[in-house]
């Protein structure tokens, strides 16, 4: 029996037969390759057996609950979770409020905040984007104004991802409205169960209620809820979603789609068709390399060095090549391609909803355009007019 | 070319063309909300709406003048497929507009006045037809948009066509739900006993690949305007997102895709009228569904980027221009196989 210890311990083989047979005892197996992202009612389930097994957060450090797993093994992880088909689930928390806290946060929001994320009792969901404040995130205006020991929080946030199975927020919120537009925003932890938040479900190109525009009238919230400094949230919250292009950055989508590419090919007799095969090959040649680059990044990030800009990289790469892959699935797909249903009895065979999943990969935590500005001035630091 | 036009000169056929886009553009306006609120119901589209278009000699524009139609050519019923397209028009009249001069005469009349429906099901480009033996077909067909409601089909064969019941023994159709929101009829016909329609059915799919093309080019036009203008609408960074250089240059790669394709179809629509040069005028249709195809995709793909997340909700219009697209593009020959087409029909001719 492996216990959590060993598993940076065991050679990369072996810990990738460790965990596939895991995963394939585990798994709830109705579960597999969803057509869509699955809300937490279904993917508790999952959530609940790898938070048993101390698996839940394999990036976090040890101290904390993590298993600290190297570079390497986390790619195998992801790897592993792809291959099996299983269901992205509600990881807020585990991927960018439990890093934040880890790195920002007061003894006691670590204390109180980490074990509930990783046992699953805190279902965090982001409050960051709003209807005026999209690409330039900075002109936010929700707002927090101090009354006595309290925050009372005003405005609205929208593309909240499962903020109707949420039940804390991370919010961005407007503290001093003075300075310059970076100045002034902090970073706000809310349960959603406070009076005065109000969540409505918004149907995406899916018909599926993914995310939600979230209300906030007069809401009040402890002083203590905040984390880092008043007024000192932004260079947090890009932190963060340095976090979240790390995650998005992953190669998990696109080999999920390269590998139902295949499987479509096959469906439509193409498998040794050299044009198909040509196409197959550029995809992979992208996606070996971008998985070259996914794990340099992280090493860097396991030895503690800084992540600089440059991280954009990843999330250009990654959402890029799985929207190109999902659109050649459409334009070889023949005339029942634009069909809701799967077009094959096993639910594999499923390009349309592909298709559709990776239109928001592109514009989500920073569309393309955002990601290509960020590197062209702060990486490559060409002037601005 | 079986189909005799009029012999009206270049002007009579620019006025008959401005004449039915006038009188589209008048009917069909308010109708991309018409078309969202007929997605995902019972009906896939509205029979009275059908009708009315019927009324205004839509689905009798190919019929010829001695069988009391209207005895127009390609190029008419492309202009109202492009203006069709522009509203997401979800009506099945143009298929049927395509058929209707072959129908026999009793039931011509039920489908030009909207009565009756009668859908094309045509043999998918590259695949062998369904066989007719002894009055009998064999086979499967390119599935019907908006079948349910048929009430018979014109059933591409080895030998021409076959109008069939949509009650024949023999015959099993089952509905398939779509992104946009309606329904494909998926035939297999297993001995179905029908009556033959002598015409030359591979000449009709060519016209029907070139109406659909011209439908997308519609949708194109009106996804770019619609994208165009949304540019100029949001702001971000204190300015409208559209004074951005990048979404400027991409707008404009659009442009020129959206004025490839019109050129595309006006000119294999102005071969196929002339009747000169069959081998050509395929070639050019080859030419039109492949751009349409590539077009379509580029710019509801790119106008749904362009809109950010907006442009992913259901709420926004733009997305019912990418389900239509999604829905429509793989019929009557992907991309590929229209270049490929294309390219071999000029330089062999085959």
């Amino acid at each position: 029996m492996t216990t959590n210890d060993d598993l940076n311990q065991l050679d990369n083989a072996t810990f990738r037969s460790t965990i596939r047979t895991w995963i394939e005892a585990n798994y709830p197996s109705d579960l597999r390759n969803p057509t869509k992202r699955l809300h937490l009612k279904d993917n508790w389930p999952w959530y609940k057996a790898l938070s048993d097994k101390g698996w839940i957060a394999p990036g976090w450090p040890r101290e904390y609950g993590g298993l600290g797993l190297s570079a390497e093994k986390q790619v195998i992880w992801t790897e592993e979770l792809e291959r099996h088909g299983c269901a992205r689930l509600n990881d807020h928390g585990l991927t960018m409020l439990g890093p934040l806290i880890i790195r920002y946060g007061t003894d006691a929001q670590k204390d109180y905040f980490l074990p509930r994320i990783l046992s699953g009792e805190h279902i965090w969901c982001q409050g960051y984007s709003e209807p005026g404040a999209g690409s330039d995130l900075a002109s936010l205006r929700t707002s927090a104004v101090l009354e006595g020991d309290e925050w009372v929080v005003n405005g609205q946030k929208t593309w909240t991802t499962m903020a109707n199975d949420a039940n804390w927020c991370f919010l961005l919120v407007r503290t001093d409205s003075t300075g310059k537009k970076q100045h002034g925003i902090s970073f706000l932890l809310v349960p959603m169960d406070s009076p005065g938040v109000t969540v409505r479900p918004i149907d995406n190109l899916e018909m599926h209620d993914e995310f939600c525009e979230v209300f906030f009238d007069d809401v009040r919230v402890p002083k203590d809820n905040l984390v880092g400094e008043v007024n000192k949230g932004w260079n947090m919250a890009k932190a963060l979603l340095g976090f979240e292009r790390i995650f998005l950055g992953s190669p998990r989508q696109a080999a999920y789609a390269l590998s139902r590419l295949k499987d479509l090919g096959a469906h439509l007799d193409l498998t040794d068709d050299p044009v198909f095969q040509d196409a197959c090959a550029q995809f992979s040649l992208d996606l070996e390399n971008h998985k070259a680059l996914f794990s340099s990044f992280l090493k860097a990030i396991s030895q503690g060095r800084p992540i600089g800009a440059e991280i954009s990289l990843l999330k250009i790469s990654q959402s890029e090549l799985f929207s190109r892959i999902t659109n050649y699935m459409m334009d070889i797909g023949g005339p029942d391609v634009g069909q809701v249903d799967s077009l094959d009895a096993e639910g594999l065979l499923n390009p349309s909803s592909q298709f559709l999943q990776a239109r928001p990969a592109t514009i989500y935590g920073g569309s393309s355009e955002i990601q290509r500005n960020i590197i062209a001035k702060a990486v490559l630091e060409l002037p601005t007019a | 070319m079986e189909i005799a036009i009029t012999n009206d000169g270049p002007d009579e056929r620019e006025e008959s063309m401005r004449l039915i886009r006038e009188s589209a553009e008048s009917v069909l306006r308010e109708d991309i909300s018409r078309s969202r609120a007929l997605r995902f119901t019972s009906t896939d589209y509205d029979p009275e709406k059908l009708a009315e278009f019927a009324e205004l000699g839509w689905i009798m524009i190919r019929v010829p003048e001695a069988d009391d139609g209207l005895g127009m050519g390609l190029s008419e019923l492309v202009t109202l497929a492009r203006e069709l397209g522009r509203g997401l028009t979800p009506e099945p009249l143009l298929n049927q507009a395509v058929i209707a001069p072959y129908l026999p005469t009793e039931l011509r009349e039920a489908v030009v006045s909207g009565e009756k429906i009668v859908l094309p099901a045509f043999t998918p480009f590259g695949a062998t037809p369904a066989q007719a033996l002894d009055g009998q077909i064999f086979g499967t067909t390119e599935p019907a948009p908006m079948g349910r409601q048929a009430d018979a089909f014109f059933v591409q064969t080895d030998t021409g066509a076959m109008l069939i019941d949509k009650e024949a023994a023999g015959l099993t159709s089952t509905q398939h739900g779509m992104h946009d929101g309606s329904q494909f009829t998926h035939l297999k016909l297993d001995g179905v006993k029908g009556q033959s329609i002598t015409c030359d059915c591979d000449t009709l799919r060519e016209e029907a690949t070139l109406v659909l093309s011209a439908y997308f080019l519609g949708l194109s036009d009106a996804a770019f305007d619609l994208t165009n203008e949304y540019l100029k609408d949001r702001s971000q960074f204190g300015k409208p997102i559209g004074a951005f250089q990048s979404l400027q240059h991409e707008m404009v790669d659009l442009f020129l895709e959206k004025s490839l394709l019109a050129a595309a179809v006006d000119s294999a629509a102005e071969q196929w009228d002339k009747g000169n040069d069959a081998t050509e005028a395929r070639r050019l249709i080859s030419l039109a569904k492949a751009r349409a195809n590539k077009a379509s995709n580029a710019i509801t793909r790119s106008a749904i980027q362009l809109h950010g997340g907006i442009g992913y909700t259901d709420e926004a219009d733009i997305g019912l221009f990418l389900r239509k697209t999604m829905t429509l593009c793989g019929l009557l020959g992907t991309e590929r196989f229209h270049r490929t087409r294309a390219y071999r029909l000029g330089e062999t001719g085959q």
